[in-house]
């Protein structure tokens, strides 16, 4: 007799991250969305998964399979993303992989669509992959409705994380940090014109950033044209020379500066000029370049908020202080969908419970009434089989009536079938509720 | 309605209370509830004010502003109704807690102190009387609550110029939004001491108080100049970041000065005594 009652959730998860494995490996790991269904329909033909899933982005790929019949799930996909990404993950590079069985693998899940497992701590990207990696598993043919109702759980939680905690809160790189100060300068940013110097990956950034606040109008400096037209195709700005700066300055409410320049390129007297120009109006500049590119003496003008790296590192390193003081709560999260969850699960044994319940009764009520058959008389034995279903159907009624309310909340009723089938061994003489489904 | 006077007396101070700890949870902790039901209880508090003064209105036959106490708990309400104006306009409740606290100070002086002087006779020509003194009282609200956040918008400019990104930083609303909340409380301020001067001078006609003679006149209509200045030059000259902030709270100081100085250096019929 087995120790618990409920169908075994048989849920593993083997997979690689930003904290086990090199950016090299990571990348080489990316699996297509073509690739997610050869590595589900790999895990259900060959595994004998019934429902499977995978998670794939540029931090992680991860593999989770339900009712595997497999006795090292670890090296069955170490072998699987090896034929599907021809790299060798059977030998040391195996080490790269972690593996866990429920109820960890669901509590990783969990965590996961949180934000707590990312690179970038409450990160919200990963909330957003981990549900497009339900929609390509249910193309794929591997979602059921336990691995469903998980990644709904999942959703739940981290939605949960997003607006019961601070998880989320504050800007946690140089380029977000400088969204949230342009924001915190000139309020909404819809109408704002932003002037980028430089064309690099850091001013790409930026400006992405800025787009996804609603900035439209953009003007790209640069030295080299053809990586500038490159950006501002992407984002629909305008290309000017370094040295028509001064001209635009004045048009502009927010600068990012992104050079790798030995010199300034935005001196003082421009400013001033541009000030003048613009009534004084407020004009955010943000320098990224290392070294500076903005003179900073234009800080020392009124309406002009300049800010460079240092200052930005120091907002980047304070919204990171203050995720990490919100682990423990998004922790508590966790935990509690992750027990509601289980409950969920374990309740998945009431109705192969009922069944074999019965089963057990008319089956002792048949086996009895064969074995003392000869001693009636054949006009009374159909009497007989009547007295005898009724007396089991009455003594049965109470015990599977309150079975059938052991829903996913209900504790008690989860403990009532535990009971049952401790009871009246029905795991011993009774498949039917092996399966939850 | 006498009998409902003695509850809302008490419940006042306590409803207000109620929106000073609410909108302190609001500032401390912004994904609280704390701004919700601060904001509820503000709005009850404003309701009930406005219940108790109607029902003293009644009861007495006329406004009830004849004392220093009842002045003071108008002022409270003209606060508080300015602040919600600001609020609802420009959608921010982290700020609230710079302007009721104040809010709950005068209310609970008024209520400790005004049951003790005795209640005034009703003055000549009522309803003008009353209407420039709601006006004024009104007035003195809004052009407080602008000048507290013009004082915010100074704090935030300062510590975003120095790289001072620290909690009020995180907590204050964006520096345009706080000028903004700075000029339309300024605004509706103009307004209404605008409406306050005019029916303060026909009222000083009707019942034949030499107005011209009067320094609060005077350095009132001085004040509304200036705030008249600093409104104007926002949304005509368009004057931006701390010289706009500056140019309100000269309107703020001088409106200030011409209650202390009439209160304190010369005698005016405006003195409270």
């Amino acid at each position: 007799m087995s120790e618990t009652i409920a169908p075994a959730l048989e849920l593993f998860c083997v997979g690689l991250n930003h904290e086990t494995s090199p950016l090299d490996v990571r990348d080489a790991l990316v699996l297509s969305d073509e690739e997610v269904g050869r590595a589900i329909q790999a895990l259900r033909e060959r595994a004998g998964a019934s429902e499977a899933l995978v998670i794939s982005t540029c931090n992680r790929t991860e593999v989770y399979a339900r009712g595997a019949t497999l006795g090292d799930p670890h090296a069955f996909v170490a072998k699987l993303l090896s034929e599907i990404k021809g790299m060798d993950l059977t030998g040391p590079a195996g080490s790269y992989l972690y593996t866990y069985r429920e109820p960890d693998s669901v509590r990783h899940l969990f965590r996961v669509a949180c934000g707590l497992d990312s690179q970038v701590l409450g990160e919200p990207q990963i909330t957003g992959q981990v549900k497009d990696s339900l929609s390509l598993a249910a193309r794929m043919g591997g979602s059921g409705p336990v691995i469903e109702r998980l990644l709904d759980a999942a959703l739940r939680c981290a939605k949960r994380a997003r607006t019961e905690t601070g998880i989320g809160r504050g800007p946690v790189s140089s380029a977000y940090a400088a969204v949230g100060l342009a924001t915190k300068v000139l309020g909404s940013l819809t109408d704002k014109r932003v002037l980028l110097i430089g064309a690099g990956e850091m001013a790409a950034l930026s400006a992405s950033h800025l787009a996804e606040a609603g900035v439209t109008q953009f003007m790209i400096a640069n030295r080299g044209r053809e990586r500038a037209e490159r950006l501002a195709s992407r984002i629909g700005a305008r290309v000017i020379s370094l040295e028509a700066i001064p001209v635009a300055l004045p048009g502009a409410d927010i600068v990012v500066s992104a050079t790798g320049s030995p010199a300034n390129l935005v001196l003082e007297p421009a400013v001033r000029n541009a000030m003048k120009i613009r009534r004084n109006r407020p004009l955010l500049m943000v320098d990224l370049g290392v070294p500076r590119d903005i003179d900073p003496l234009a800080s020392k003008l009124p309406n002009v908020f300049l800010h460079d790296l240092d200052a930005l590192g120091g907002l980047v390193a304070q919204s990171l202080a203050q995720r990490l003081a919100e682990v423990p709560k998004v922790e508590a999260i966790v935990d509690q969908e992750l027990a509601r969850f289980l409950r969920w699960h374990r309740s998945l044994a009431v109705k192969p419970t009922v069944t074999a319940f019965r089963s057990h009764f008319d089956r002792v009520a048949r086996e009895e009434l064969e074995r003392h058959r000869g001693r009636f008389r054949p006009e009374d034995q159909r009497a007989l089989d009547a007295l005898v279903h009724g007396i089991v159907q009455k003594l049965l009624h109470r015990p599977t009536t309150r079975l059938t309310r052991a829903d996913e909340d209900d504790t008690r009723g989860i403990a009532r079938i535990d009971a049952i089938r401790d009871l009246f061994g029905i795991d011993s003489d009774d498949d039917a509720d092996r399966d939850p489904r | 309605m006498q009998h409902l006077i003695p509850l809302l007396t008490t419940l006042l101070p306590v409803l207000y209370a109620l929106s000073v700890a609410g909108y302190a949870r609001a500032y401390a902790d912004e994904s609280s509830s704390g701004g919700r039901w601060g904001a509820h209880a503000l709005r009850a508090a404003i309701l009930a004010h406005v219940l108790y003064l109607s029902a003293r209105g009644v009861t007495e036959g006329h406004l009830p502003l004849a004392s220093v106490y009842d002045f003071l708990s108008a002022t409270a309400l003209a606060l508080a109704v300015a602040y919600v104006y600001v609020e609802m306009r420009q959608g921010v409740r982290t700020t609230g807690i710079f302007v009721l606290p104040l809010v709950l100070l005068m209310q609970i002086v008024a209520t400790a102190y005004g049951s003790r002087v005795p209640a005034g006779g009703p003055p000549l020509f009522p309803m003008w009387f009353e209407l420039h003194t709601l006006a004024a009282v009104l007035g003195y609200g809004a052009i407080f609550v602008s000048a507290v956040y013009g004082i915010l918008f100074l704090l935030l400019y300062g510590d975003i110029k120095g790289n001072r990104l620290s909690f009020f930083f995180r907590r204050m609303p964006p520096l345009e939004t706080l000028g903004r909340m700075n000029v339309s409380a300024a605004s509706a301020g103009l307004v209404l001491l605008a409406l306050a001067i005019l029916m303060g001078i026909g009222w000083g006609r009707l019942a034949g108080v030499p107005l011209a003679k009067d320094p609060k006149t005077w350095l009132t209509i001085g004040a509304w100049l200036v705030i008249g200045f600093a409104v104007l030059a926002y949304h005509r000259l368009g004057w931006r970041g701390p010289r706009a902030v500056y140019a309100s709270l000269a309107g703020f100081t001088t409106l200030l000065l011409s209650r202390v100085v009439t209160d304190l250096f010369v005698r005016s019929f405006h003195t409270f005594r």
